[in-house]
């Protein structure tokens, strides 16, 4: 990893929160709550709290700064959210990232560590922010297996 | 599960775990699809075991759903203010996973309560850590 990479910001990514992938999603988790899927439910449709994760596979360009050489060397690390306000399905959401930290740890069981956190602060289409996303990635010096 | 209010919850407490699998290929690939992860190691058979793995194996952020899971069942769908998802190690087809959580610190000055989880396999080992923090109705 680049460990200069620190403090770099990215051209923001505007996406919409689709009913539809909110219902897929909770699908996918097994989760049979219905204010994921009934307009009628109170509160719905909401957005899962791990849902927004989901959106950060397609904008490359901060996972790209880090300049990883071979991302079969990649872990993730931890994933946080800092939840501001709700987000509801037809939101359309743009996303703001930065690069936080790039560092290098020395592990016993793993060799050398370089560890980069990537932030997302989401904001919607009234202006407030409603959502904070931070992942961490960790480059090892060994390919990942058992 | 009734949701717990502010002044009713103490340290210590703990829902009821939630028991997910046994896991299989196909919940791995519908979690792909809904999630965009296309990751390869997680769907793709001849290249996970090319890679050094003895299969497939699945995303960290579907074990992670699954706490998210337990969080709103046990604390209302729109009262987590923080969750955290610490990744421990990896899970595979045929595992079953339980998730518990239990109340770890309440903050009367806000009303907001925290709380860890943990996600283990079938034979109790970690598959998440994390901790988070919920807001209650007093």
């Amino acid at each position: 990893m680049d460990l200069t990479a620190a403090g770099k910001t990215f051209p923001p990514f505007e996406f919409r929160v689709e009913r539809g992938k909110i219902k897929e999603f909770a699908d996918a988790i097994g989760d049979p709550n219905p204010i994921y899927r009934d307009p009628d439910h109170p509160g719905a449709i909401l957005a899962p709290p791990t849902l927004l994760r989901t959106f950060l596979y397609e904008p490359r360009a901060s996972a790209e700064a880090l300049k990883v050489k071979d991302w079969s060397y990649i872990v993730h690390g931890e994933q946080e959210f800092e939840y501001l306000a709700p987000i509801h399905a037809g939101d359309v959401l743009t996303g703001n990232e930065r690069i936080v930290s790039v560092t290098e740890k020395e592990s016993r069981r793993a060799g050398k560590l370089h560890i980069g956190v990537i932030e997302t602060v989401f904001t919607n289409q009234r202006g407030e922010k409603v959502q904070i996303a931070r992942r961490t990635l960790v480059e090892t010096s060994q390919r990942i297996s058992d | 599960m009734p949701t717990p209010s502010f002044s009713s919850i103490k340290v210590g407490d703990a829902p009821q775990p939630l028991v997910c699998g046994p896991l299989t290929r196909t919940d791995f690939v519908r979690y792909a699809g809904a999630s965009h992860d296309f990751n390869p190691n997680h769907h793709d058979e001849v290249y996970a075991q090319r890679n050094g793995n003895k299969t497939v194996f699945g995303m960290g952020m579907l074990a992670g759903g699954y706490c998210g899971r337990l969080l709103t069942d046990w604390f209302s769908d729109s009262a987590l203010r923080r969750l955290r998802i610490r990744f421990a190690s990896r899970f595979w087809p045929d595992d079953v996973l339980t998730v518990t959580a239990r109340v770890t610190a309440k903050h009367d000055a806000d009303g907001l309560v925290d709380c860890e989880f943990t996600c283990v396999n079938q034979a109790g080992e970690v598959i998440i850590r994390g901790d988070a923090t919920a807001a209650l109705p007093r």
